[in-house]
């Protein structure tokens, strides 16, 4: 045959089914685009820069090999529907004359167009996205030039490999549907309608199992970083079950249906539950796909705009007073103690003579040291750390000492602890006896004070769990350790300084004078060994503050935006090719005897119980994975769970009402093509 | 009374470019008494489906009244044609029109379930049904999986189990072989013989020789009509053959 018969077979069969091929084609360009998007900002490092921003990278490339994964399911889905239609003209081929080798090249032409088409405009599409999104970042919130946007080549690369991959299995699913049917049952597969899976109810109970397994382990997440691998796992087996449930429940549901004589046989359900049942599996998969867009919007949405309500918390949060000094040595040294009260003398007396009235004032110093913590056991010896078989990262803590005089002193307190015993705070949930040892020196815990940790640090436990231990001797505690080193040889026991307090002074003064504090800090710690030191300003911080987290918001958005369109984009080509499925059929019953008020009914009574479905999946998804968004927001420094789940039923009412109108203006679309 | 009578119909199709119209039905009269079994024949283009269409209120005429049973079917509202409809007529259509999405019994049930039946009273109707129709066996099964003549008879249930006032059945036997041909008309003959009333379209002259009326239909008017009277099926058989050599022809009566 001549050269490029194919290709144009190719294309004149496409062009003939426009109707279901365009939505398909704008399908793909949509995950093309929406990959890409996520990938660059997953991986290009453009959201380095931001304060916080390594966490919210690492969620966003979390985000994007879910996309990879929901991408190729879905696509593997939308595409058998597509082939669903097409057999019979593949039938009519084959009886024309054609054998399974040229279909074969027309397929393969028709996979490579679409494929070439869509990676080709998805890409040109998400790199017009990030360039839009640049110009909201800069214009909206005023963030400076570091969010620039680019393109990034390796992130075109993925996309590309990934989806010359997807679409390279599409076309073997393909070939495989048509070479194992002969030309009738070609002919007759576009009015077949799907056959339940075998053994449904193993695969139900199978996707219950996935499902469960996947919420367990969400749950049982403590620290979301560090076990960053099994909240991907988690992530990866809520998709796969909520797939796997949804395919096994729609048909399981029609079945149960379709028994119930009484319901099935009522003008309202009677159309409706058959035509779910012709598509269940389809209708399955296509639900599972909404549910998954429809809870990464939710989650997405509800966590950054958390983070934005609560940036002026947060940052009252990691800087309680005006102004906060710190400073950090690493080893034990006789004269730190009066190194700080050096250091908290200099601070005051500059402030006073900068016109600052000092309150407030609360300093105070830790020894700190690292470890593993099991079994009422702090494991500060790197070399037995490292000859364990598993490292449990949720069990790594950082143990501070603080002595009881200076807890008293600056907290307010009176407690009184004797040798050998100590007072134990944590605000993390961590289990611990009456007896602690730390190295190879036991203390006994003879009273907890974890509801007032949050006076030394109100963003305690954020990072690796903290163990307060208020001892009675913290000089002779630290001497204990100092043999211990890390893996560069440095000491692993650690001295903190912390100061902060009030100054009285307006926005402009406080700043200044932290600058100032800065420059004495340097001039006295300058040379001594110390490993960090420095001086902050609440109001100097805010712009920061509000910059990150309106970043990230904005961020939020585009991603939300992002997923919201792929989600109308998928129900759209559920609605439409549905439509053209049932458009016959809708004409049949009309001759039968059916008004346009009966098959408005049914159609609505379809859409309804279809459409709710995903909606209810996702906020149980939601709830389950709220606790784990609440820890990630710790790292943020946004400790309040209350307004996250309020964002979270703000943001759950507000898709619910664009739902519904997305699922009005398809369901009339759906209704306009069937009347 | 006639069950079903038929007053100047005229239709006239318009193209959809406003381009030239097509007068499909003239002028066309005629009556069907009860319990009548009646067939059309016409060329193929004469207008015969088109004259079922408005019969069954799936089209409108240009001009003149349908009237069944005394009710003036141009006069029923739109919005309870559908109604009236499924209550009072029964259709076959030449391409069965069967649901792929449901059952062969479910395809029957579904004027039923749309009349906002009992499922126990449609059970009880098809189980009357079924047997004389042969389908018994074949109510699980799916259209798509059983053969024409199998079909057929699924439609004629479909058609059947409302008991309506008339069957109206175009070109019941034009996809089937000449075997499940027979079985039809003979089902015809007899649900005719029960008391139903049917009003076929049909190009078979063997068809035809059935029915207790034959109207010929040309150039969208009644052309000429014979009875069967007493005659057999063979006698009735001659006396279309020889009307329709007549209207090759183009002859006048
Ligand atoms: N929807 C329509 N629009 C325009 N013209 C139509 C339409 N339907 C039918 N016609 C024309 O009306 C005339 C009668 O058509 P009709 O379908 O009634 O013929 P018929 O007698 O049923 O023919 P056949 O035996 O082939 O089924 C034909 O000339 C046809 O082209
Ligand atoms: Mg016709």
């Amino acid at each position: 045959m001549k050269a490029g018969f194919y290709p144009k077979m190719a294309i004149g069969g496409m062009r003939k089914n426009g109707r279901l091929y365009v939505p398909y084609m704008i399908t793909c360009i949509l995950m093309v685009a929406m990959f890409y998007i996520l990938h660059f900002l997953g991986f290009s490092g453009v959201m380095r820069g931001m304060a916080g921003g390594g966490t919210a990278t690492d969620m966003v490339a979390l985000g994007s090999y879910i996309m990879a994964i929901f991408a190729t399911i879905f696509l593997f889905y939308t595409q058998s529907t597509l082939v669903k239609g097409r057999k019979k003209e593949f039938g009519l081929y084959s009886i024309l004359g054609m054998n399974k080798r040229n279909i074969g090249k027309i397929i393969f032409w028709e996979t490579a167009i679409t494929g070439i088409v869509s990676i080709v405009v998805g890409l040109l599409t998400g790199i017009g996205l990030s360039k839009l999104a640049e110009l909201g970042f800069t214009k909206l919130i005023a963030v400076p030039t570091r969010y620039e946007f680019s393109v990034s080549g390796s992130s075109v690369v993925t996309t590309l490999i990934l989806f010359t991959v997807i679409f390279f299995f599409i076309y073997l699913n393909t070939i495989r549907q048509v070479r194992f049917a002969n030309p009738i049952q070609l002919i007759n597969a576009g009015k077949a309608g799907e056959k339940p899976p075998k053994a449904n109810w193993v695969v139900g109970i199978l996707g219950l199992v996935i499902l469960g397994a996947g919420y367990v382990l969400a749950l049982k997440i403590e620290q979301p970083l560090s076990a960053l691998l099994w909240f991907f796992v988690a992530v990866i087996l809520i998709i796969i079950g909520t797939y796997l449930c949804l395919v096994a429940g729609s048909v399981i549901l029609c079945k149960l249906l379709q028994k119930n004589k009484n319901f099935y046989y009522k003008t309202n359900h009677f159309v409706s539950v058959s035509s779910m049942a012709y598509r269940m599996k389809r209708n399955g998969a296509s639900l599972a796909s909404i549910c998954i867009l429809i809870t990464m919007i939710l989650v997405t949405l509800s966590s950054t705009t958390s983070l934005y309500t609560g940036a002026e918390q947060c940052l009252n949060a990691h800087y309680p007073n005006e102004i906060g000094a710190f400073a950090c040595k690493y080893g034990y040294d006789d004269n730190l103690p009066s190194q700080g009260e050096r250091l908290d003398e200099i601070l005051i007396a500059t402030s006073e003579e900068n016109g600052a009235t000092v309150t407030n004032n609360c300093t105070y110093f830790v020894y700190s040291i690292s470890g593993y913590f099991e079994n009422d056991r702090l494991e500060v010896n790197l070399n037995s750390l490292t000859n364990m078989a598993f490292i449990d990262y949720d069990k790594v803590a950082q143990i501070q000492f603080i002595d009881d005089d200076d807890y008293n002193r600056t907290f307010g307190h009176s407690v009184k602890v004797n040798p050998g015993e100590a007072i134990l705070g944590t605000a993390k949930k961590i289990d611990i006896g009456n007896e602690v040892t730390i190295g190879e020196v036991t203390f006994k815990i003879t009273e907890r004070f974890d509801d007032k940790v949050s006076e030394i640090d109100s963003t305690a436990g954020a990072a690796s769990p903290t163990i307060y231990m208020i001892v009675d001797d913290v000089d002779a505690v630290a001497q204990k350790y100092i043999q211990y080193e890390d893996y560069n040889g440095e000491p692993m026991l650690a001295w903190f300084w912390y100061c902060r307090f009030d100054t009285g002074l307006d926005v402009d003064g406080q700043i200044k004078l932290a600058e100032t504090l800065s420059e004495k800090i340097k001039e006295e710690l300058q040379g001594k060994g110390f490993s960090n030191y420095y001086c902050e300003s609440h109001e100097a911080e805010r712009g920061d503050f509000i910059s990150t987290f309106g970043g990230l918001f904005f961020l939020g958005i585009l991603l939300s935006i992002i997923f919201l369109v792929s989600c109308v984009v998928i129900i759209y080509y559920k609605q439409i090719s549905e439509g053209f499925e049932d458009q016959a059929r809708f004409g049949i019953m009309q001759k039968v005897g059916m008004n346009g008020d009966e098959i408005k009914k049914s159609v609505n009574s379809q859409m309804l119980t279809v459409f709710m479905i995903p909606v209810i999946f996702a906020c149980v998804h939601l709830v389950v994975v709220l606790p784990i968004v609440n820890k990630l927001l710790m790292l943020f420094g946004l400790f309040n769970f209350g307004l996250l789940l309020i964002c979270a039923g703000v943001c759950v009412l507000v898709c619910g009402l664009f739902y519904a109108l997305i699922y009005k203006v398809t369901s009339n679309a759906y209704y306009k093509i069937v009347s | 009374m006639s069950l079903l009578e038929a007053k100047n119909i005229k239709k006239v199709y318009k193209t959809r470019f406003g381009g030239a119209s097509v007068e499909a039905l003239k002028n066309v009269s005629f009556t069907v008494e009860k319990g009548e079994y009646v067939a059309i024949m016409g060329e193929s283009g004469s207008g015969k489906t088109t004259l079922l269409n408005i019969l069954a209120a799936l089209d409108k005429a240009t001009e003149g009244t349908v009237i069944l049973d005394g009710m003036d079917l141009t006069k029923v509202k739109d919005k309870d044609v559908a109604k009236f409809r499924r209550d009072n007529l029964g259709y076959v259509f030449q391409d069965f029109n069967l649901l792929d999405t449901f059952t062969l019994e479910d395809n029957i049930y579904l004027p039923l379930v749309l009349a906002g039946k009992k499922h126990a009273e449609m059970k009880e109707r098809l189980d009357k049904l079924a047997p004389s129709l042969g389908i018994t066996d074949l109510l699980k099964k799916y259209p798509y999986e059983v053969s024409g003549g199998q079909k057929q008879r699924a439609a004629v249930a479909r058609a059947l189990i409302t008991n309506p006032r008339i069957i109206l059945a175009d070109e019941p036997t034009g996809a089937l072989d000449s075997k499940s041909s027979d079985e039809l008309l003979s089902l015809f003959k007899k649900v005719n013989q029960m008391g139903q009333t049917i009003l076929m379209v049909t190009h078979s002259t063997k068809a035809a020789s059935n029915a207790s009326r034959v109207l010929f239909i040309k150039d969208g008017v009644i052309f000429h009509q014979i009875y069967k009277g007493e005659s057999t099926d063979r006698q009735m058989y001659q006396k279309i053959s020889d009307t329709l050599t007549l209207l090759a022809q183009g002859g006048d009566k």
